[in-house]
């Protein structure tokens, strides 16, 4: 897709997205200006790095250690080495919080991604207006999540609620039972999540778009592109790092979803929409066994990492 | 957890970063066991609940030379959160209240609650919970305020429906029986009010469950004495009853609200509404009109009617002290909490309206001489003659077992399963996970 | 075929707006119901069916929760723990962004990784450890708690990396073949280019310091330090809640944010980025 843009007649600039490679060896690769750089680098990095190395990868780390005892949070712990993880093996509970979360990761994220990225581009452009969408759409963020959870279990409660009164005139066959129906309760938890999400992501997509260059679009659109076409070629090319940064937070952030689940149905009916950060918390907090919930984080964090890593090369490999 | 680890790392980086620590060092204001003592102790929720500063004021009147220092904690499960928190990083006041009975044991066993067995020895042995307190012989925590379940009921609506109200002698059976009645005659009179209101917690079945059967255990693993119960919850709300399970949670109904705008004619609930209700009368936020409290219904006649004690459940809230306390406050902190849980300290909350651990002659007189409690015979029996059993008894499985029990019961109360599938179920995980 | 293809795009325009309304009505829902509930008695607010119009309806509670509550504090200090926070999640994130994205060392993609990895931890599983060793620093129940365990986050180090490699590298050639020096190229043309995304940071770091519930929960134990999140959450007591209350709460502490986005959002403007790009 890369090319596309690069050899169109139009286009100006190179792909935005595109670092030129071998640019930075190009220029006298020595010894010294290659330390000169790493320094140099590291004089960025450092102001934010040591904050965050202190404050959370120092904690994270020993997390990596509790993981590997019996800690019930006081007191002191014995070393059980992988003792934790075996039990992980044959926890039923543990297994249906696994899959919940992959239910829910699996279509959140394309959802989230789809419904945010139209957002933007429905209202990047000058309109009446305009502003008012973009705060409503945000709204659904800043709103406090207590209310969304009592307004969204009104709107799907199988007797009284608009969203059955609505779909009774349809069918007469049996309603969806949503937030307290084993099979309904995690699509309802979906839509309310994609729901709740969709102006925050917009927002990062907003300000990417904003890297796409006029120019560009006007060039394609001399050329006889379709608007679909531009979307393609133009869009999303120079889009690609937002897309990027926009797909790992959306997967890292379904993968840990809590709050949301925990207002909205608490893992219920029974299990049915347990995922892994609330087993976590129960399991911590109120089982106390801090040594298994800690090997339970380090699990979800492997997810998260494998899932961010592999969109890392693909990321890299588009690049190149 | 390795405190010593993390404060270590904390330390050197402290130094590092050259970050001055300016908060208050507990060892700072250690002091003389003759002078003038403060001991800290965590509440919550200061403004709406006055029990600590009750207790608090209490004991500075007979003891001068303390003042009790109340910390403020969070309410709800966030009191939990934050006093791990506090107990992990020894930051926590020297006097803290177990709020809820499942978490006991791990506090007990993590080492940061005091052996007070003595304070123990020395109270009323009729004070309500204090024998389940007990862990291998030795006591850690002393309950000071024990609510019990009971049943409110709308003498109003009664009235209207023309339905007995309950005399003392009532069974689950009877229960049933008069919340279909006044379901059907007050619908047939044009009111929308139902014969009962279930709230949707699991306690409100399983807790009566576990206290009423025979032989009921939390930690044998089968929960076959549930069964009847829920059957009978599923009844009521499928037959409109009370509002469903999905309603109430979807809907997320209060109880205040359905029994205080009398929307409900029954509600079995815990004896802390009495002081709820009169206030939100008082207030005009609820609707004004009689109401009266019973027994909670039996499970069979053995232990219904007013010569007998009724069963119901309730679990006491209790007070400890702090492992890590300095030794020179120890003694301090342990007459505290004598005092707290004694005579005293119950005449104290029951002047403003909370139900003591010890129900004493006093605490009655005091509680019904209260304006806009029901003066009834019936209501004064039912509030100070229950046998009351903890829904959460001291064990080191509790935790785990309620927790696969409470998604036993939404699923089974959502109609997910059929009742006795969703218990095998519930039985099956305890032998697989619990074990 | 002019005057039809214009009405066509107007009739499209219509439509668009029509689409729009229905969709903004729908999302604001809970947000008009959060507003509907603050003018009920707390018995009122949740009902079975809903009550959308409340009756009688009760301005009371606008007042009363000034005089309830330490709403002045609450606001003062989440005002200043987000403007603090934002601040330096913005400078310290956009700066180790820079290097990240522009400049070329060793180990640099691994650093990376573990920057994002951290976010993949769920907070609710180390903030134990965390509070043990910022409880031994004396910082707990201090801001300063709040300020460093949101100032240095990932997220604006990762948002704003992204940004900066969609700005070409022959804008930095060009500035170091002027004799730019890297601080420099920074200050003058990276930060006045990513203008729309550290737009963006800014209202989202300010929007999540505005809403933290869990740090201040387990950091902020005096009443003088309550956050707004904090305060209104104290409405719900063991045995009663006083939801009208905090449904008034929220509309007010909404307000605030509202008014930020609104005036923040004029930087997604078209064009901002690729101006500078131009010139």
């Amino acid at each position: 897709m890369a090319t596309t843009v690069v050899d169109h007649p139009g286009g100006p600039l190179g792909p935005p997205g595109s670092t030129p490679r071998g640019v930075p060896t190009g220029r006298a690769p020595g010894a010294r200006l290659k330390l000169r750089n790493a320094l140099i680098g590291w004089t960025f990095i450092l102001p934010n790095f040591l904050g965050f190395a202190v404050i959370t990868l120092v904690p994270v780390l020993t997390l990596f250690y509790i993981s590997l005892t019996n800690s019930n949070i006081f007191g002191t712990a014995t070393f059980i080495g992988l003792e934790n993880y075996v039990k992980l093996g044959s926890d039923k509970s543990f297994h249906t919080a696994l899959l919940n979360t992959f239910y829910y990761a699996g279509v959140h994220i394309p959802l989230t991604v789809v419904v945010s990225l139209s957002l933007a581009l429905l209202l990047n452009r000058k309109m009446r207006g305009a502003a008012f969408f973009r705060t409503v759409a945000f709204f659904p963020y800043i709103t406090s999540i207590v209310a969304i959870a009592v307004v969204w279990n009104m709107l799907f409660s199988p007797e009284f609620g608009p969203i059955n009164q609505f779909l009774g005139l349809f069918t007469d066959g049996d309603l969806p039972g949503w937030t307290v129906d084993k099979d309904w309760a995690m699509p309802a938890v979906i839509i309310v999540g994609t729901w709740r999400d969709m102006g925050y992501y917009m927002l990062l997509f907003l300000a990417g778009l904003q890297t796409v260059p006029a120019e560009l679009h006007e060039a394609a659109r001399v050329d006889g592109a379709s608007s679909w076409q531009r979307f393609l070629n133009v869009t999303l090319p120079c889009l690609r790092p937002t897309m990027f940064f926009v797909t790992v937070m959306i997967t890292i952030a379904s993968f840990k979803v809590f709050d949301l689940i925990l207002v909205m149905t608490e893992g219920g009916p029974g299990q049915s929409t347990l995922v892994l950060s609330q087993y976590i918390y129960t399991k911590g907090f109120v089982q106390f066994q801090f040594g298994y919930a800690s090997a339970v984080a380090v699990v979800l964090f492997f997810i998260c990492i494998l899932v961010t890593v592999v969109q890392f090369l693909y990321n890299k490999r588009k690049e190149a | 957890m390795n405190r010593k680890i993390m404060t270590a790392v904390g330390a050197a980086a402290a130094a590092a970063l050259t970050l001055t620590a300016c908060g208050s060092s507990p060892d700072a204001e250690a002091e003389t066991p003759e002078g003038p003592v403060t001991i800290t102790m965590a509440g919550w929720d200061l403004a709406a609940v006055p029990e600590f500063q009750t207790l608090a004021d209490a004991y500075t009147a007979a003891n001068p030379d303390v003042t009790v220092e109340i910390k403020e904690y969070p309410a709800g499960n966030d009191y939990d959160t934050a006093l791990t928190a506090d107990l992990a990083a020894g930051t926590a006041p020297d006097v803290f209240i177990v709020k809820n009975l499942k978490n006991y044991i791990t506090f007990q066993e993590g080492g940061t609650l005091l052996d007070i067995s003595d304070v123990a020895g020395e109270l009323d042995p009729a004070t309500g919970g204090l024998d389940s307190m007990a862990i291998d012989g030795a006591t850690y925590a002393v309950p000071y305020r024990q609510d019990s379940w009971v049943l409110y009921y709308n003498k109003d609506l009664f009235a209207q429906a023309g339905v007995a109200e309950p005399d003392g002698s009532w069974t689950w059976e009877d229960y049933d029986k008069a919340a279909g009645e006044l379901s059907t005659a007050l619908k047939a009179a044009g009111s929308t009010a139902t014969g009962a209101y279930q709230h949707g917690w699991q306690s409100v079945v399983q807790g009566f469950a576990l206290a009423q059967s025979d032989g009921a255990s939390l930690e044998g693993g089968d929960f076959g004495y549930l069964e009847p119960f829920y059957e009978r919850a599923i009844a009521l709300q499928d037959g409109g009853a009370q509002p469903t399970y999905a309603t109430v949670t979807t809907n997320k109904l209060a109880y205040q609200a359905q029994f205080g705008t009398q929307q409900a004619a029954m509600l079995p609930m815990g004896s802390w509404y009495i002081a709820t209700l009169v206030k939100q009368q008082a207030s005009g936020e609820a609707n004004a009109f009689e109401w009266g409290i019973a027994p909670i219904p039996q499970l069979d006649a053995s232990t219904a009617g007013l010569d007998n004690t009724p069963v119901t459940f309730g679990d006491p809230t209790t007070l400890g002290i702090n492992a890590g306390i300095d030794e020179a406050k120890v003694a301090t902190a342990k007459d505290f909490l004598k005092f707290a849980a004694g005579p005293e300290g119950a005449a104290a909350l029951a002047a403003i309206g909370i139900t003591p651990a010890l129900i004493d002659d006093t605490v009655t007189e005091t509680i019904f001489g209260l304006d806009g409690v029901p003066t009834d015979d019936l209501s004064k029996f039912a509030y100070s003659t229950h046998e009351t059993l903890p829904e959460n008894p001291v064990g080191a499985k509790t935790a785990a077992i309620q927790t696969i029990l409470g998604e036993a019961h939404t699923a089974i109360m959502s109609g997910s399963v059929p009742v006795a599938d969703g218990i095998a179920e519930a039985e099956e995980r305890v032998a697989n996970e619990v074990g | 075929m002019a005057v039809r293809s214009n009405a066509r795009a107007t009739g499209a325009r219509v439509v668009l707006y029509v689409v729009l309304c229905a969709a903004a009505a729908g999302i604001l829902l809970p947000f008009a119901w959060m507003i509907v509930s603050s003018l009920k008695t707390n018995n009122q607010v949740f009902t079975v069916p809903v009550q959308w119009i409340p009756d009688p309806v009760l301005w009371q509670n606008y007042v009363d929760i000034w005089a309830k509550s330490d709403m002045v504090t609450w606001l003062k200090n989440t005002a200043f723990l987000a403007v603090t926070v934002t601040f330096l999640q913005v400078l310290t994130g956009s700066f180790a962004a820079y290097g990240f994205a522009k400049m070329r060392f060793p180990g640099r993609d691994v650093l990376f990784l573990v920057y994002i990895g951290t976010i993949a931890v769920p907070w609710q599983s180390y903030f134990i450890p965390q509070f043990q060793m910022i409880s031994g620093w004396g910082l707990n129940n201090t801001f300063w708690a709040i300020i460093l365990l949101q100032a240095f986050g990932a997220f604006g180090v990762f948002l704003m990396k992204q940004y900066y490699e969609s700005i070409p590298d022959s804008l930095c050639e060009a500035a170091r073949i002027d004799g730019l020096s890297e601080y420099g190229i920074w200050w003058r043309i990276m930060v006045p280019l990513s203008i729309p995304a550290i737009a963006s940071l800014t209202l989202i770091t300010f929007v999540n310091t505005w809403n933290d519930y869990l740090g201040p929960l387990i950091y902020l134990r005096d009443r003088e330090l309550w956050t707004i999140q904090i305060g209104l959450k104290s409405f719900i007591g063991q045995y009663n809640a006083e939801y009208a209350l905090i449904m008034t709460g929220s509309v007010l502490s909404v307000l605030p944010i509202a008014v930020i986005f609104l005036l923040g959002q004029r930087y997604f403007v078209e064009g901002i980025a690729t101006t500078g790009v131009k010139g």
